[in-house]
């Protein structure tokens, strides 16, 4: 009985400390939340459910640029505190969800209203989701059966879904997007590697660009530009910096060790 | 007053209001064309010179300005792009000039 009254203190010492830290093991995402990023700046306060927004649905059309340089949509969520006004104006969301842009034949819908009527409301809570939609997740599924398979993150390659021609993102939105010079693509580049036997990563600025241009990770993500001017380390990554900023969140995770340290040993 | 002096006023009346709804309108028209030629050279940033790269944020340095006068949606968009592209046209002339710095 005396053992208890020493053990149930400790535990909960050690489990006061394990959650202080962070150190519950994160939950690793379904692949239809891969990506998923949940905005909540003035959602709530206006009595409307949080926006969740899927990269999946947006990024078979768009590149990533296109919205985080030309549309103005910061890397982390809830960074560009949008609002409702914004969108109704014709920005952020409202550039594309205006009720007018359309995807072939299907009309994007509308973004955003002052007032609404029990109907209309079905159409806010296709952002403002305050639940997973059983309908989101089936959708998912169906579009990704069409898709190169990947093993970790969503299970999509998309690289390899653009290659194929499988999904073509639009780089450019006219009355939205500066017309721009054709990108000059630097050569790929080998980055070191402090663990022995671990292959040096072969860094690819074609891969990119084609989806980031320059703007988006120089020099906010990346200050250096002369190899080798800057260390990265793996701790780092995983915190968010450098390539974690879109790998882990968006693209695919940085536990595919296979995908980057790929220069032959 | 006789009614060609009322025609006269209204006459430059009609003008006045057609310059100011055509200044604002080109006004608007001509931040948002310098802004889109300014930052259309973000692809190419690496390729130019320093002089050029100089002009360039001397521009946006200018379009800053302007577009801080504008509301507050615009503001907040036009900001955030002038300043990514901005800071990249900084960082490739920094890069440059050290590279240039006798080692």
């Amino acid at each position: 009985m005396r053992k208890i009254f020493f053990v149930v203190p400790i535990l909960l010492v050690a489990v006061g400390i394990a959650w202080a830290q962070g150190g519950m093991k994160k939950k690793k995402p379904l692949p239809y939340e891969f990506g998923s990023v949940t905005i909540n700046n003035y959602s709530q306060q206006a009595g409307m459910p949080p926006v969740v927004f899927d990269h999946w649905v947006h990024r078979q059309y768009y590149t990533c640029r296109l919205c985080h340089v030309d549309i103005g949509f910061g890397m982390t969520a809830g960074s560009t505190k949008v609002r409702s006004v914004d969108n109704m104006k014709g920005y952020f969301c409202g550039t594309c969800h205006n009720g007018k842009m359309a995807h072939g034949k299907k009309r994007i819908f509308e973004s955003c209203a002052k007032e609404y009527t029990r109907e209309e409301y079905k159409r806010c809570v296709k952002c403002h989701a305050l639940e997973r939609s059983a309908a989101r997740e089936e959708e998912f599924y169906r579009f990704s059966e069409k898709m190169p398979n990947e093993r970790f993150g969503n299970g999509i390659n998309w690289e390899m879904a653009e290659e194929k021609g499988l999904i073509k993102p639009t780089d450019y939105l006219e009355g939205v997007s500066s017309k721009k010079a054709n990108l000059k693509v630097t050569p790929d580049f080998a980055i070191k590697t402090k663990v022995e036997g671990m292959p040096d990563i072969i860094f690819s600025h074609k891969k990119h660009t084609v989806w980031n241009g320059c703007a988006l990770c120089h020099p906010d993500i990346f200050i250096g530009v002369k190899k080798g001017t800057s260390k990265y380390t793996m701790v780092e990554l995983f915190e968010g910096k450098y390539c974690g900023v879109c790998h882990d969140k968006v693209a695919f995770p940085q536990t595919d060790c296979q995908r980057c340290h790929t220069k032959p040993t | 007053m006789n009614t060609k002096g009322r025609l006269k006023l209204l006459i430059l009346t009609g003008c006045l209001s057609l310059f100011v709804t055509l200044h604002t309108a080109y006004g608007e028209d001509a931040w948002r064309t310098d802004f889109d030629a300014t930052c259309a050279q973000s692809n190419d940033a690496m390729a130019l010179s320093m002089p050029e790269l100089q002009k360039l944020i001397e521009r946006c340095n200018s379009l800053q300005k302007i577009i801080e006068t504008e509301e507050e949606t615009v503001r907040k968009v036009f900001l955030k792009r002038l300043q990514m592209c901005r800071n990249l046209y900084v960082f490739v002339l920094e890069t440059k000039m050290q590279e240039q710095k006798p080692k």
